[in-house]
């Protein structure tokens, strides 16, 4: 069974000449730890604000776990999903522990459950010394961390994330890859976006890249690596399909 | 339930860290009505307790010039100069001192005033003896030249005043001129009838059977407070303060969607509405809050400044209702504005001008009546001008719900439509 599923999928924003998406088709099976790549202006933000129900597609069908984005499905994906935005979408006036509160409040939680549960991600990702302190005085490894926390509270079984490394140091780098493993060895499922290669190859065992809106080419990094002759790495075969031209 | 309680504590928490935004919404606003109270302390008062003197040049030295003097004296709001260094005042001095701006009025009553008001007295009780058949000679001046009472004004003083003052003259010199020609009727009739003596005379009795006497509309008393500085200050700026909260609202609305705090919340299950309402009913309980910290101030700051208290009508739960109406529209338009702007600059800048231009139209900085036409036409458009005319109902016109109910419901309407108009907006950008 595929954790997403996406089929001919178009979108045109309003007012825009180009359609952002021209149908764009991929899917990952469940349980696994997916990357969606391409360069800038591939629509990879515009997926996956369609996949959690964000934008509304043109056309096309999306399936998360099964369920379509309609309107009977939306609350039970909102449920099954969690994403971690590329921007810290936490209130940068309160503390971790009260942000975490607050966001853990609107999926119903409360009282001491949700404390634990709290006090225990805190404790997993190295904030614990940190839950009272504002977020705006964590450093960036810090941020992006809770950012991630805020995201899993409700346990989800499919976590999105959005450049989730970008602009941290090594060491909170290392301990979120650590943490998405041991998240999906747990049997959830993980797509995640990012423009480190590297990071990508190690990490995922399934990738999708897309340009201009469409798929250009999916599978495992080491298969895709291998079909390839001249390529030695991910980046190779990145660089192989999407060319070298800049984007804007 | 448990999501519209945490967004209001959300937003407790976020507001009692933002001592900017506290500064706004609390302490510049009792600075902003203190100073307008003070400031229109002086013209509220011009026509009510300021004392003007008035250079009095009596050249008649009879009973018109007393009684002009003893009428304005009386009044108790004009002080009689008739004398400088002690030195008696000259016309032509008076002229200049007024002119100079160094007094506001002077009153010249010309010589003879009073020998012409008795000649032409004599002369009518004259006339109606020959016409009833009686034989009367009351002495006449042969040259009965007119005379006036001359008014100087300062040159700045405004047209109501010098009105009022005209008003005033006039009424003396009729006074008196009536008393003289009863009083010459009177001698008369008692002279024919001796039956009828000073003390059994009763016609000066019925003359005065019709008098002018002020009374309230209402049951309260509220003649009183009318028109003072406190009484239109605190309430009007205090709509602009609240009003002012979009500011606030703006911002923390752009700031969510800027850091992305707004799209975790859309990723939640469960209706945004319920998240929306919790903000809305945090700001419109702030606004609420506001209203009667700035009244408090009315009631016990504005005295120690030597200012009217303010007085508050008798219906407590009409003037709460009105509040929260105003909560209400001005957090919707917040709302709006934060919704329709997409950098804090442009909402602060669009948020704050609209606000002054409609509480200018709306009757904040003066009253409505006191406007052209065509302005209190667009200023009755002005949810401000809605929310003052229900606070004035309540406060001078001792109203009740009955008074404020249609300014509630705009104000309300005028709300949800724009909260409708938002809602419109923010569904659009998922296109």
């Amino acid at each position: 069974m595929s954790s997403i599923a996406v089929k001919e999928l178009y979108k045109t924003y309003t007012g825009a000449e180009e359609p952002t998406l021209k149908g764009l088709t991929f899917s990952f099976r469940k349980g696994s730890i997916a990357g969606l790549l391409g360069p800038n202006g591939a629509g990879k933000t515009t997926t996956i604000s369609i996949l959690c129900g964000l934008v509304k597609a043109s056309s096309g069908e999306v399936l998360i776990n099964g369920l379509s984005q309609d309107a009977a499905h939306r609350e039970a994906i909102k449920q099954q999903i969690g994403v971690v935005p590329q921007r810290i979408a936490l209130y940068p006036q309160l503390s971790a522990v009260e942000n975490l509160t607050y966001f853990g409040n609107l999926y119903g939680y409360r009282g001491k459950g949700l404390k634990a549960r709290i006090m225990e991600l805190l404790e997993a990702f190295g904030l614990e010394k940190s839950a009272d302190k504002e977020i705006h005085k964590f450093s960036g490894g810090m941020k992006r961390r809770a950012n991630i926390i805020a995201a899993i509270l409700h346990q989800p079984s499919l976590l999105v994330l959005d450049e989730p490394t970008a602009g941290v140091d090594v060491q909170s780098r290392s301990m979120i890859l650590q943490f998405l493993r041991e998240y999906n060895s747990q049997g959830n499922s993980i797509l995640y976006t990012s423009h480190l290669l590297e990071e990508a190859q190690s990490l995922c065992s399934d990738v999708a890249i897309v340009d201009q809106g469409r798929l250009i080419v999916q599978g495992n990094p080491d298969q895709l690596i291998h079909d390839l002759p001249d390529c030695e790495n991910l980046e190779d075969v990145f660089l192989h399909y999407t060319g070298h031209a800049l984007r804007d | 339930m448990l999501r519209l309680l945490a967004t209001i504590r959300k937003e407790w928490q976020l507001l009692v860290r933002d001592k900017t935004g506290l500064t706004l919404l609390f302490l510049m606003p009792v600075v902003l009505i203190t100073v307008m109270a003070l400031i229109q302390d002086a013209p509220f008062k011009d026509y009510q307790e300021v004392k003007f003197d008035i250079l009095t040049v009596d050249n008649d030295h009879g009973r018109l010039g007393r009684h002009i003097r003893e009428g304005l004296a009386s009044g108790g709001q004009f002080r009689i100069i008739d004398s400088l260094d002690g030195k008696p005042l000259t016309a032509e001095q008076a002229r200049q001192l007024v002119n100079e701006g160094t007094y506001k009025i002077s009153i010249i009553i010309p010589a003879g005033a009073t020998g012409n008001i008795v000649s032409n007295a004599n002369r009518i009780v004259n006339d109606i003896s020959h016409r009833m058949g009686m034989s009367l000679a009351l002495p006449v001046k042969q040259n009965a030249d007119s005379l006036d009472v001359t008014i100087y004004f300062d040159p700045a003083a405004k047209k109501a005043f010098k009105g009022a003052i005209h008003q005033a003259i006039d009424n003396f010199l009729t006074q008196v001129e009536t008393d003289m020609l009863l009083g010459r009727i009177r001698q008369e009739l008692r002279r024919k009838d001796s039956s009828v003596t000073a003390s059994n005379d009763t016609l000066p009795i019925r003359l005065q059977a019709v008098g002018l006497k002020e009374e309230a509309t209402g049951t309260g008393k509220q003649i009183d407070v009318i028109s003072n500085s406190v009484q239109h200050n605190v309430p009007a700026w205090s709509i602009f303060a609240m009003f002012f909260i979009v500011i606030p609202i703006a911002g923390n609305m752009i700031r969510e969607r800027e850091d992305g705090s707004l799209l975790r919340m859309k990723l939640i299950p469960g209706s945004y509405l319920e998240i929306l309402l919790g903000k809305m009913l945090f700001f419109v309980g702030i606004c609420v809050v506001q209203f009667y910290c700035m009244m408090l101030v009315g009631m016990y700051i504005m005295p120690l400044l030597d200012l009217p208290k303010l007085v508050m009508g008798r219906d407590a739960g009409a003037t709460f209702l009105v509040a929260a109406a105003i909560g209400l529209a001005a957090t919707s338009y917040g709302i709006l504005i934060g919704t329709l702007f997409k950098t804090p600059n442009q909402a602060l800048n669009f948020g704050a001008i609209s606000i002054v231009i409609l509480s200018a139209i709306g009757g904040i900085w003066i009253p409505l009546e006191v406007m052209p036409q065509k302005m209190q036409a667009i200023g009755h458009l002005s949810p401000l001008s809605w929310g003052l005319d229900a606070i004035n109902d309540i406060y001078l016109r001792n109203g009740n719900i009955a008074y404020v109910w249609k300014n509630v419901v705009l104000l309300i309407v005028t709300g949800l439509v724009m909260l409708a108009v938002a809602g419109y907006v923010e569904k659009r950008r998922m296109n």
